[in-house]
């Protein structure tokens, strides 16, 4: 009984000397008041138009596979592959995410044959699933048009699957093929709505991740929910 | 001493936090945008007090607005440029016009965004030699050097009967109405018909066919007939792309009508037009001719024509090389020849020469439908820019004629413009070197004397021959061996001057014309708001202001005329065109008075009498009363009594009007009720029922009162009557070959416009579209290994491209055929290497369409960058960065 103890003792005390010998190495290094906020540390900083490159395993063992070794990044001709920060999210840190809104991927498949763990898994173009396109509608200026009278095809004609993932109404009003949309973000990246004036700069579509298994079955209703 | 074990896993890690740190550095990106170069709470508006006092200005949500044209397309949209704490915020589109209904595409509500870009030319910069860097000078100086190397250019040349041969002017048709008019007026006053534009590349074709079918330019209905039509034939045409809100209008009216709109799209590409198509007809390029003849062969056979319409209001014409002595006339046939003609024609024929996936009942089909429904046709480049562009077009009109779909309510032959004034400013204000203002021809003495009269210059000032069409011009500058050769008895040119346009992007087989221009013995001089291709071989350049900057009139496709007020500052010393003219044409008659040449120093008055009526307007308000007494000269005395009057289309009524006027307006209460919408139909057209009462033509519904086809030489049956013409089929100047497998085509993309060097500086149109690409057909590419993306090597006789391809299943080219952009500023990715440069011997339109190359696969996918002309500044002054890099040279 007292050698249980005494063992949850010591498991104690060495959980706590290990937090504070990993705060201590990490606070040498960066002020911590630039964490946004501590659960960071553990939260995954992937979240609407913030991605996984290509085909990236589900984000609960992201972090976990990936052994941090920058392949990806080295690979990717467009730069648009970046690293997480310890600011951005503790344990995810120096993990690769793409950022549509700076720069979308464009779907060369180069990062998943150089990825060493498989934490990035070689699939088709077409099987790329890093997110799913939304598009809010009061933003859109051509499901506006009524207001604007304008008759964009952006996202239309930037989609490397135009036609297909993007398709457009009688009236040019896009919608997004939930099933087909790869969330590679360049139509993301090239709406032009944040140039309306009465748009005060807000783009009208947001790539929101999506979970890997989902991907076939993935219905309207849950990407309205996240 | 050592370093502890601790101590080292414990430097390590923060080592290892550190470099992840520092992996990613959040740089923001700079916060200056496009447009807003001016400092702040500087007030950019200039905007008369007669717009003030008019219907196209008002305030509204905190915004003041102000109703222009759009600046690109032919389309002719009207727009608001809205201005917010004095500088331009935005565009959008006014609702009430009959062209746009208030809709606009990205490339129209963006344009405001170049209003002060950074790249801008703000002050007149000037080179003895095209290997020295710019400096800049005076306006004064600038005249001054451009009159004294005029002088030397005419004096190297000599005397021809199409005037002064070392000296001419390229013009375009995005210039406005006003400045192309006295332009060309200030060319022929100096002496020489040496006066073209870029429509020459792109509406030519069209001309001749308008002129040889109806016997007067331009198209008989308008935009309003697609609502009332029940078939659209789309022709060579990616509508959905060049002309997206007419394309919209289309799609509408389909949906309104499910089952009872059809439409029909003719083009051996699939492309974003195919996708509103019921029917697409693929076929091999170039073999257009023989599919509208079989068109026409089943009609004629199956009696589905309109025999009334027919036999009243046609004759039919061809032209016999030898036997007739004017192409435009020929001479006349009677319909049984013309039957014999068509009888080889059956859609069998044209089945097999057509390919694709043309059967023999697919054309029966298409020809019923167009016979026995009102039907629109609408073309551009695909059918423009062939060597047989003229008679192509005679056999689209060839098919309205014969089933009476012309002259009533959704029933036309539409050639649609591409360029915005190629039909108001270069058709209409003669800014091609064989045709005059206001529907005159050069070689009609008639025609030359009533402009000499109200120009007030002696008779013989304008010389009586056409000049150098385009292809010949910048032969003539290039001056080879080869062009000799080609052109026997050519002169050279030693002095050109250019406006806003960039022939040297855009000229077919562009590689011998750029040596041409690098040459020290051509002067250059170049009227522009950003540097281009061109600009990097001019000696002088002069900055102009943009669109909303000066003040001019746009004429559209449908014979539409709309007015563009000045509203903004143009930045730094910008002079407008008509200023630089009126200024420089002083200049130059002064130091023509010195000259010893008598025949020189007789054209000093002639110079000074062309800008006399102005020079007052010039010295009170170059931006707004000047465009004005030149528009009051142009609309109320040259193209008064003409078919193409505008004497009723006032600037008050042009501001008024929220969609312009529609020509022939001989009076003001024509005007303000927006013109003529329907010409050649008597009630309908005031001329119309003018010539019917004045030639005594009793019964006549429908009178062709064009010139050409009311000459007293004629026989009475053709007379006042369209003429249906027989058109052989020819193929295309340089078809594929073993050596040469594939054919290459052009055109253009929705959101970039031509050479790209506005489009190309709106960030968010240029994020998209940065660069060219090669569109590949999927059976072609799988068979030469080619994946998309991969950098592809497009070679033809003249020259070289590397450009990414875009292998596309749903859309793209035909098998054996590849599409590329032209708007790609970057040499490797400018195709007009590329291109050839036969032409149409009538309309002397190049072929554009249609030339053999082969395609292999040169490197694997790479990121590339948009490249832009720009000016940097060197040791001793400015220069481009074309001209720094080796590789660009």
């Amino acid at each position: 009984m007292e050698k249980k103890r005494a063992t949850e003792e010591r498991r104690k005390f060495l959980k706590v000397t290990l937090g504070a010998f990993l705060s201590g190495a990490l606070t040498s290094s960066c002020d911590l008041s630039r964490l946004k906020n501590p659960k960071t540390m553990v939260k995954s900083p992937i979240g609407p138009n913030i991605l996984r490159p290509p085909g990236a395993v589900p984000e609960e063992h992201f972090a976990q596979k990936c052994i941090r070794c920058g392949r990806c990044g080295e690979v990717c001709p467009y730069h648009c592959i970046k690293y997480f920060d310890v600011k951005d999210g503790g344990v995810f840190s120096g993990t690769p995410y793409v950022n549509v809104m700076e720069k979308p991927c464009y779907l060369c498949m180069k990062c998943v044959y150089v990825c060493p763990t498989g934490s990035l898994v070689p699939c088709a173009k077409e099987d790329v699933r890093m997110g799913v396109a939304v598009i809010n509608r009061q933003i859109c200026v051509t499901w506006q048009q009524d207001k604007t009278g304008l008759m964009c095809k952006t996202c239309f004609s930037v989609c490397p699957f135009s036609g297909v993932a993007i398709k457009i109404d009688h009236d040019f009003r896009p919608y997004i093929v939930e099933e087909y949309c790869t969330g590679c973000g360049i139509c993301a990246y090239s709406c032009i709505a944040d140039t309306w004036y009465e748009n005060n700069g807000k783009k009208a579509i947001t790539i929101m991740p999506i979970k890997w298994k989902k991907i076939k079955e993935i219905k309207l209703e849950d990407i309205k929910k996240s | 001493m050592g370093i502890g074990r601790r101590d080292f896993l414990k430097k390590s890690a923060a080592l290892t936090a550190a470099s992840l740190v520092g992996i990613n550095l959040n740089i923001k990106k700079d916060g200056v945008t496009l447009g807003e170069s001016a400092s702040a709470g500087e007030n950019l508006m200039r905007i008369p007090e007669e717009v003030k006092n008019s219907p196209a200005y008002k305030q509204e949500g905190g915004y003041t607005w102000v109703r222009g044209v759009c600046r690109f397309c032919g389309t002719g949209c009207k727009v608001w440029l809205g201005f917010k704490d004095g500088k331009p915020a935005v565009i959008r589109g006014e609702r009430n016009s009959a062209i746009n209904f208030g809709f606009l595409c990205m490339k129209g509500m963006l344009f405001y965004k170049l209003f002060r870009h950074p790249d801008r030319l703000t002050q007149p910069l000037y080179r003895k030699s095209k290997k020295e860097p710019f400096r800049p000078i005076s306006w004064e100086k600038a005249y001054e050097i451009i009159a004294d190397e005029m002088i030397k250019a005419i004096k190297k040349g000599e005397w021809t009967p199409y005037g002064w041969s070392g000296i001419a002017y390229y013009g375009s048709g995005q210039a406005l109405t006003e400045e192309t008019y006295l332009f060309q007026k200030l060319f022929r006053c100096i002496g020489t018909n040496n006066v073209e534009g870029n429509p020459r590349l792109c509406m030519a074709s069209a001309v001749g066919g308008y002129l040889t079918s109806f016997g007067t330019d331009e198209p008989a209905g308008g935009y309003a007939d697609f609502d009332k039509a029940q078939t659209i034939f789309i022709i060579g045409s990616n509508t959905a792309e060049c002309h997206p809100i007419l394309y919209r209008r289309i799609m509408h009216n389909k949906l309104k009508n499910p089952g009872g709109y059809m439409v029909i799209n003719v083009d051996p590409r699939i492309s974003p037009t195919s996708k509103i198509a019921d029917i697409h007809m693929q076929f091999k390029p170039g073999t257009d001719l023989a599919l509208l003849n079989a068109l026409a062969h089943v009609i004629v056979n199956e009696g589905l024509y309109d025999k009334e319409f027919v036999s009243k209001y046609c004759a039919f014409h061809i032209y016999t090389k030898g036997r007739d002595k004017n192409p435009l006339l020929g001479h006349q046939v009677s319909f049984e020849e013309y039957k014999r003609f068509l009888s080889k024609y059956t859609p069998e024929y044209a089945a097999q020469i057509c390919g694709g996936n043309i059967t023999p009942e697919m054309i029966r089909k298409v020809a019923r439908r167009f016979a026995t429904t009102r039907t629109v046709s609408i073309w551009t480049m695909g059918l423009n820019q062939r060597t047989r562009g003229v008679w192509v077009n005679n056999l689209v009109t060839n098919l309205h004629l014969l089933t009476g779909n012309i002259c009533k309510d959704g029933a036309d032959a539409l050639s649609l413009t591409g360029q915005p004034n190629a039909c108001g400013g270069v058709r209409e204000g003669g800014g091609l070197c064989h045709i005059l203002p206001g529907h005159r021809i050069v070689k009609s003495k008639e025609d030359r004397e009533s402009l000499e009269k109200i120009w007030g210059v002696p008779k013989g000032t304008i010389p009586p021959k056409p000049g150098y069409h385009t292809v010949k011009m910048f032969s003539a500058i290039s001056y080879t061996e080869q062009d000799r050769k080609r052109f026997p008895g050519l002169k050279p040119i030693h002095f050109i001057w250019i406006e806003e346009t960039s022939p040297l992007q855009s000229l077919p087989n562009v590689r011998r014309f750029r040596e041409g221009f690098a040459r020290d013995d051509v002067f250059v001089v170049v009227n522009e708001i950003f540097p281009t291709r061109t600009t990097e071989f001019a000696n002088l350049i002069l900055p102009t202001p943009f669109h909303f900057e000066k003040t001019g009139v746009y004429g559209c496709t449908e014979r539409r005329s709309q007015l563009t007020p000045v509203a903004v500052k143009a930045p730094g010393s910008c002079r407008p065109e008509l200023q630089i003219i009126v200024e420089f044409a002083q200049v130059l008659a002064k130091k023509l008075k010195r000259e010893r040449d008598p025949r020189l120093r007789a054209r000093a008055h002639t110079v000074y009498q062309c800008v006399a009526p102005f020079i007052e307007a010039a010295k009170k308000d170059p931006w707004w009363e000047l465009a004005k007494a030149v528009w009051t000269e142009y609309a109320q005395h040259v193209t008064k009594g003409r078919d193409s009057t505008l004497a009723g289309a006032t600037y008050e009524v042009l501001l008024e009007r929220p969609d312009g006027v529609q020509w022939p307006a001989p009076t003001v209460e024509i005007a303000r009720k927006g013109g003529t919408l329907r010409r050649f139909v008597v009630g309908k057209d005031p001329l119309a029922t003018e010539f019917v009462k004045k030639h005594h033509l009793e019964g006549w519904e429908v009178v062709d009162y064009g010139h050409l086809h009311c000459l007293p030489t004629l026989p009475p049956e053709s007379r006042y009557r369209f003429w249906i013409w027989l058109r052989p089929y020819k193929g295309p100047a340089e078809p594929p070959d073993a050596e040469y497998p594939f054919v290459l085509s052009t055109g253009r993309v929705i959101d970039m416009w031509h050479t790209a060097s506005m489009t190309g500086r709106i960030l968010e149109l240029a994020s998209d579209y940065p660069y060219a690409w090669v569109e590949i057909n999927p059976k072609d590419a799988q068979r030469l290994g080619i994946q998309p993306g991969d950098l592809v090597l497009i070679e033809t006789r003249r020259g070289k491209n590397i450009i990414p391809a875009r292998i596309s299943t749903d859309e793209g080219p035909m098998e054996g055929m590849v599409f590329v952009y032209w708007y790609d500023q970057e040499k490797h990715r400018m195709i007009n290497f590329c291109t050839l440069d036969a032409f149409d011997p009538g309309s002397k339109q190049p072929e554009f369409k249609i030339c053999a190359c082969r395609i292999k696969k040169y490197a694997p996918a790479q990121p590339l960058k948009q490249y832009l002309v720009k000016l940097v500044k060197v040791k001793g002054g400015y220069l481009h960065n074309a001209e720094l890099d080796p590789n660009e040279r």
